[in-house]
């Protein structure tokens, strides 16, 4: 056996087809199948005639864009003083930011449960508020970061010839440093935007009795219809793979990940 | 020539790696999906005569040994403590009885449906414990293995389960039927018990706590929580809106009142599920949350003052709150309770033929039935068990060490419990003299009064047709309605979802 480089790669490509494509072949045969084995495409039609489902869809994807926008709001300004601010160690600063993800999850909205309690006194009255203000709690992180790496990343002479040119600051950071930011910007969406769209989690524990995609796709699934369970699953999946086809090459958060 | 050695030296690093971590992964990989290699199959390959009995339970469901040094049960007929878990208990006992060496692989599910799935998808477990309903679907379709003979002879002290099960619960096991087979036939009880409203005396009072109406009470908005699940839920809102029928004198005194309650509380007809999906869409509106274990938790710590609950965790959340000096009571709705049991059959799939298996399994059940166990588990878990002793009162000193007032004590009350110990309920000897406010603390819950039984009815499981249609009313009551979305909101949604499409194409130019 003659060996090359890309043998190392074997693993991977073993992990792959276990648990992910596999997976996926099964989700299909079930998402194109009736109850009775046989061929149908009524559960891809019962997905977009069925008023819940599509409104559970839009109810989701409107969570996921308020997280986001505020996840935006609030991270951006906050990566660009932290790219631009004149600290020592700021490797370090930067890790202060990313630290509540290394507690647990479960942990962190229970503490928030209690938080938003006593500023609340009863959840119920503001489950859609609860619910946005736990994903943005769980998710800015994954904003903050790839902000923060395309950022400071940025060739800050550019910055420079601007305001020799005559550029006021507000008209440089339009016309420099926003469009320059973008990859950051399509980065930090796709890692909240996406997970927010089924993160169920928090909306159970936040009290929050509606049901998003991933809590409509468990309720299929504990009554025994795998069938409908994996088209909604399935076309979950071709929207997020609409959504990353768009923003490719927007991407490049490779150190972002390294501090992750 | 240098880089060349160097290169060769790489190239070689490269081949042993190469070759070296597919192996490691493929073991991993077979480790893990082979769950007979690990510690208990290696042994069992080294021991021809060991006996694997895979056993599928309720999360802590079961007493897993971890008590506090000095926790004891100081029951007059000895001392009752635990050093071990049950299933380590059990080996050993079983050894020492029997001289087969037996290797419990116990694992957990979380609710009936993720079993149900688990035994869809193949995955092999000897012996499961179930509710009522999972039992009779798991029965109708053939998947169970009938108990053997000697299970049931009563004249073998050794068969603790059939001579210390509780009279009132063996007529259930077997009055009930499906298929023409009566449940005992194919399941041995566990633990059961009833449904109720647990709640806070300082805000609600008892008398608001005993209708199915409560969760819809406005005097509580946003302070009671409910279950979230498909079935309860379902049964609180038919007992809500047959309330008047059901709290009749007329109804009451019906001489087939058992056999009419059961058929009014498991109508799932078009017409009562419409009627259901509007009280729940109401209720939905009026409750704390819909919860699946947050609710106990939330009773303590005061978020909400009233709870729908299975009486054994209302036993614990009471439990709870008395350490925390707050007291919690448990009312049974006035209109109708739901009945439940969880209870232990073997599968077809997992034992088959193999009779030493099968008798490790029957061994493993009147091993959870010895008294002793039993109140350990019930100390441990807080549920209550099916056994009631038969001959050996340990189990009712147990309840009477639990709940027994104080010589001293003067608000008293005799509590009779003579239904579940001997089935007769003016039995004289199983009487407790308990403090008087455990006529609605953990008590009650934990052994309702007969009254109660006599108003309770079991909820049977529905054919596909009729469970497709509970499902889809649920969807229905939890899912946001795209009817329901104004056009302002409409115009928001298109509007963010353009502006977030033209940021990314934009930014696909960009590069």
């Amino acid at each position: 056996m003659r060996f090359s480089r890309k043998m190392l790669a074997v693993p991977y490509i073993i992990f792959l087809v276990c648990f992910v494509v596999l997976p996926l072949l099964v989700l299909f045969y079930y998402a194109f199948t009736g109850s009775d084995g046989y061929f149908t495409i009524n559960n891809l039609l019962d997905f977009f005639t069925d008023p819940n489902t599509t409104g559970t869809l839009v109810y989701s994807m409107m969570i996921a864009l308020m997280v986001t926008i505020v996840c935006l709001a609030i991270a951006y300004p906050l990566a660009l003083v932290l790219s631009f601010a004149d600290i020592p160690r700021k490797g370090a600063l930067v890790m202060v930011f990313v630290m509540p993800m290394w507690i647990n999850f479960t942990l962190r909205v229970t503490a928030l449960k209690e938080i938003l309690t006593f500023f609340e006194g009863n959840l119920a009255y503001h489950p859609l508020f609860n619910t946005v203000i736990g994903m943005t709690y769980d998710f800015l992180p994954f904003m903050i970061l790839p902000l923060y790496n395309s950022i400071s990343r940025m060739d800050r002479s550019l910055l420079e010839a601007a305001s020799d040119l005559g550029s006021s600051k507000l008209h440089a950071f339009m016309k420099v440093t926003l469009p320059l930011s973008v990859p950051g910007i399509i980065a930090g969406i796709s890692m909240v935007f996406l997970p927010a769209m089924t993160n169920y989690v928090v909306l159970d524990m936040l009290y929050n009795s509606t049901y998003i995609m991933g809590s409509l796709i468990g309720s299929y699934f504990s009554a025994y219809d795998w069938h409908n369970g994996s088209m909604i699953a399935l076309v979950l999946l071709v929207i997020i793979c609409i959504f990353t086809l768009l923003s490719e090459g927007g991407e490049d958060n490779t150190r972002g990940g390294a501090l992750l | 020539m240098r880089k060349t050695v160097n290169r060769k030296k790489i190239t070689g690093f490269y081949r042993v790696l190469g070759i070296i971590m597919p192996i490691i992964f493929l073991s991993l990989i077979l480790l893990a999906s082979f769950p007979a290699l690990d510690m208990n199959g290696m042994q069992a390959s080294a021991e021809d005569n060991v006996v694997v009995l895979r056993i599928c339970n309720w999360e802590e469901y079961i007493d897993e040994g971890d008590w506090d040094e000095e926790e004891v049960i100081d029951l007059e007929s000895g001392d009752i403590f635990s050093e071990s878990s049950m299933v380590e208990d059990f080996e050993q006992w079983y050894y020492e009885e029997t001289g087969i060496r037996v290797s419990v692989e116990y694992s957990c599910f979380g609710s009936n449906e993720e079993l149900y799935n688990m035994l869809t998808l193949g995955t092999q477990f000897d012996l499961v414990c179930p509710s009522d309903y999972m039992i009779m679907k798991l029965m109708a379709e053939d998947e169970l293995l009938p108990y053997s003979d000697d299970f049931f002879d009563a004249g073998n002290e050794d068969n603790y389960y059939i001579n210390g099960v509780s009279p009132y619960i063996r007529q259930v096991f077997e009055e009930n039927e499906i298929g023409g087979e009566p449940w005992s036939k194919y399941a041995a009880g566990y633990m059961w018990g009833v449904t109720g409203i647990l709640y806070n005396p300082e805000y609600v009072s008892a008398e608001d706590a005993s209708t199915w109406a409560i969760i819809n009470n406005d005097k509580y908005s946003r302070q009671i929580t409910i279950k979230d699940n498909v079935r309860d839920s379902l049964f609180a809102a038919i007992g809500a809106i047959n309330s008047d029928i059901l709290l009749s004198d007329s109804f009451r005194s019906d001489e087939n009142y058992s056999e009419k309650l059961a058929t009014i509380m498991n109508d799932v007809s078009e017409g009562t599920i419409a009627k259901a999906q509007d009280y729940l869409q109401d209720t939905q509106d009026n409750v704390y949350s819909f919860e699946s274990d947050s609710g106990k938790a939330d009773m303590v710590t005061g978020k909400v003052v009233a709870n729908y609950q299975w009486s054994g965790d209302g036993v614990y959340a009471m439990d709870q709150a008395e350490e925390e000096g707050l007291y919690l009571e448990y009312a049974v709705p006035e209109e109708c309770t739901n009945l439940w049991f969880d209870g232990w059959v073997m599968l077809k799939d997992g034992i088959g033929e193999d009779e030493q298996k099968q008798a490790a399994a029957e061994a493993f059940v009147n091993f959870l039935s010895m008294p002793e166990n039993v109140v350990r588990n019930m100390y441990y878990i807080g549920y209550t068990s099916v056994i009631a002793g038969g001959d050996d009162d340990t189990v009712f000193e147990y309840l009477d060490w639990c709940y027994g007032a104080e010589e001293d004590e003067e608000d008293v009350m005799d509590y009779p419990v003579g239904y579940f110990f001997s089935g007769d309920e003016d039995d004289e000897d199983y009487v407790i003299t308990a403090s008087s406010d455990q006529c609605n603390r953990q008590l009650f819950a934990q052994y309702p009064t007969n009254d109660v039984i006599e108003r309770s009815a079991i909820m049977e499981y529905f054919d596909q047709e009729a469970n497709a249609r509970i499902n889809q009313m649920w969807i229905n009551v939890r899912c946001y309605n795209i009817k329901d979305m104004g056009i302002v909101a409409w115009g928001v949604f298109i509007l963010c979802l353009v502006g977030v499409l033209a940021l990314l194409i934009k930014a696909r130019k960009l590069n």
